[in-house]
């Protein structure tokens, strides 16, 4: 059960870099306009 | 300053610019898919390697696809090593019989970050705790994939400068396979054989037990050390096979193999300033982020080892003899390996921490006050100063586009950096990444100091010390500071080192720190985990931004970034965001400690 605890925490940052990614591109393509 | 010191510094520059230019000209070649002298042998290898992968390595990403593959095959290592090492007990290469018992969640939790995100932060005691398989296969992969990960960003990042108009900034399969086959393995192979020569063991034996000459028993351990311990320090990994890391006798022999770890530890983040002047077009915009390096780097020797050579208030009231001489070494030598003395053992902690390497041939902790400051500010720059592979460039390169925009506020030039135009994305990513290492290293700092957990019931447990596994019992912390060796400002000192070192992935400690425990192994994983990512993420974005910009014809209003004054002022601002940001932390730390010190002293 604590394995899973941490490989969720590991999964869910990785999401949140992903989404932080597209943030980052999100805010790239507001300053291209 | 000793002779032996000036001697040694000179030695160590003269070599690392005679490896600069060869080896930052052939990376360069490597990243730009030109065909070297080791494509006749390895050719091969690799177009096998884009077959299995079912790679095309001439796709070009951009920046987006190269960051979600970058974090993807991140997390598939970094989870793939996390099951290798709850599991190691039933794996093979296990003389010890090490199993999940030395390895609880929260520790394998962090052992895995740690080497996914080139930190190398030991929380455990390796020869108690890892079996060979452990070593060789659930860690050693990282000390490749992390390093090879490190340097693909700061290409992409160079190719962000160096292409015009265009869309993708490369492919991350190709430049991950091509640094892992190309740059990493035939230095590994020349260097793990140049270790072995120098009397590092590489063997499967099991640990030896022999009598010494007093008639006791000791455990000698032993294991395939050579393979690791190069990888360990030319990627700028730095976790040691053994506790005592380079202090140990079997991870650094000799005298002759601390200089040869030293230049080691910084050939590819010096040469790769080379790799970059040679990839943009302009060597001498390579030699410039070089100066600045090396200006940093060389005034925090000067202090470290002036500091540590000048020894203590406190020695010289005991008639410690302080002054160098011929037969002993002077100054503070607490914490120091007796075989290196100060000088080299002073440089290798500023070299460490310069690099993201972390490995240690002398305890930090017991450092004088100042002496130890300047591993710490290292760490808090961002790890710039020639920094970890490709880190170092990718930091200094997001500090370059922060000194070109001060240098168009303060005097109206016209912010431009290698023929591409700064402008308010570019700053905000640069901020941004600025910001996520600052936000790490205090908050976490900040919450270790003050968090008082429960000594009893469940959340007891997040700060216990799991000695069970190792044969004692185990220990119950309330405060997370109740894990400290020091309380007042070196403790603070030793919790906020840990912060730095984690978010900054270098992997070095003060310690003076039990980190073995829930609390400090998720916290100080949360901490690598966004001192690498969520830094990287910024600086592919500005890759993207910049590749997609066409190059501008330098005019009168153009300040040139390849000459000495610009390296002096990217010094200028690499000091200033890092005083200015840290100046709090480090004042209640090493700052106040240095003056308790000469209070001490004095009443």
């Amino acid at each position: 059960m604590t394995d899973l605890i941490f490989i969720a925490i590991a999964i869910a940052f990785f999401v949140v870099a992903i989404a932080y990614t597209h943030g980052c591109e999100k805010l790239r393509r507001g300053s291209d306009d | 300053m000793t002779v032996q010191a000036i001697i040694l510094l000179l030695l160590y520059f003269g070599v690392l610019l005679l490896i600069t230019k060869p080896l930052g000209a052939y990376m360069a070649r490597v990243f730009e898919g030109e065909r070297t002298f080791l494509h006749g042998a390895l050719g091969w290898l690799e177009r096998g390697t884009y077959r299995a992968l079912g790679v095309d390595p001439n796709e070009n990403m951009k920046w987006t696809t190269y960051s979600v593959a970058m974090l993807m095959f991140s997390l598939a290592t970094l989870i793939f090593s996390y099951v290798a090492l709850r599991l190691q007990g039933v794996l093979p290469l296990n003389p010890q019989h090490f199993g999940a018992r030395q390895m609880p969640e929260h520790l394998a939790f962090n052992t895995a970050v740690s080497f996914t995100t080139n930190t190398n932060w030991q929380s455990y005691s390796p020869d108690v705790t890892l079996s060979y398989f452990s070593n060789m296969v659930a860690l050693a992969i990282h000390n490749w994939a992390s390093a090879a990960v490190g340097i693909a960003i700061a290409i992409a990042l160079i190719r962000g400068f160096a292409r015009k108009n265009a869309n993708g900034i490369g492919n991350f399969w190709a430049d991950v396979v091509r640094c892992t086959l190309y740059v990493l393995l035939p230095m590994c192979l020349v260097g793990g054989v140049l270790f072995v020569a120098m009397g590092v063991p590489q063997n499967f034996d099991p640990y030896t037990v022999v009598t010494t000459l007093e008639g006791g028993k000791q455990t000698i351990a032993l294991g395939p050390v050579a393979s690791q311990e190069i990888i360990k320090q030319l990627g700028t990994n730095g976790g040691g096979f053994f506790n005592a890391n380079s202090a140990h006798p079997f991870e650094n022999p000799s005298a002759l193999s601390n200089l040869f770890t030293l230049i080691i530890i910084w050939t590819i983040p010096a040469s790769i300033t080379h790799t970059f002047g040679k990839m943009v077009g302009n060597a001498k915009q390579g030699w410039a982020i070089f100066g600045a390096m090396a200006a940093l780097a060389l005034a925090g020797m000067l202090v470290c080892i002036s500091a540590e050579q000048a020894g203590t208030p406190h020695l010289d009231a005991a008639h410690i003899q302080t002054a160098a001489t011929a037969l002993q070494p002077g100054g503070n030598m607490e914490g120091k390996e007796v075989r290196f003395g100060i000088a080299p053992s002073a440089l290798f902690a500023t070299v460490t921490t310069g690099a993201s390497c972390g490995a240690v041939n002398s305890m930090h902790d017991s450092y004088t006050p100042i002496g130890g400051l300047v591993p710490l500010f290292n760490m808090l720059t961002g790890e710039v100063i020639f920094g970890g592979v490709g880190a170092g460039l990718y930091g200094m390169l997001m500090f370059a586009v922060l000194a070109v925009f001060i240098a168009g506020l303060m005097v109206g030039r016209t912010p431009e950096y290698i023929g591409k135009k700064i402008e308010k994305f570019e700053v905000q990513m640069a901020m941004l990444a600025t910001l996520v290492l600052a936000a790490s290293v205090l908050v976490f700092t900040a919450l270790s100091s003050t968090i008082d957990l429960p000594k009893e019931g469940a959340l007891a447990a997040l700060n216990t010390w799991p000695g069970s596994a190792y044969g004692g019992s185990d220990s119950i912390y309330g405060a997370a500071t109740g894990n400290l060796n020091n309380s007042g400002a070196h403790g603070f000192s030793e919790i906020f080192y840990t912060y730095a070192s984690a978010t900054g992935n270098n992997g070095s400690a003060f310690a003076g720190i039990t980190a073995n425990t829930p609390w400090y192994n998720t916290t100080i994983g949360l901490a690598m985990l966004i001192g690498r990512f969520l830094m990287i993420v910024p600086l592919l974005a500005m890759a993207g931004a910049l590749a997609k910009k066409s190059q501008v014809a330098a005019s009168s209003g153009t300040f040139p970034t390849d000459t000495p004054t610009f390296a002096g002022l990217l010094v200028g601002v690499v000091l200033i965001v890092g005083a200015l940001t840290y100046f709090p932390g480090l004042s209640l730390g090493p700052v106040v400690e240095h003056y308790q010190m000469l209070a001490l002293a004095t009443h």
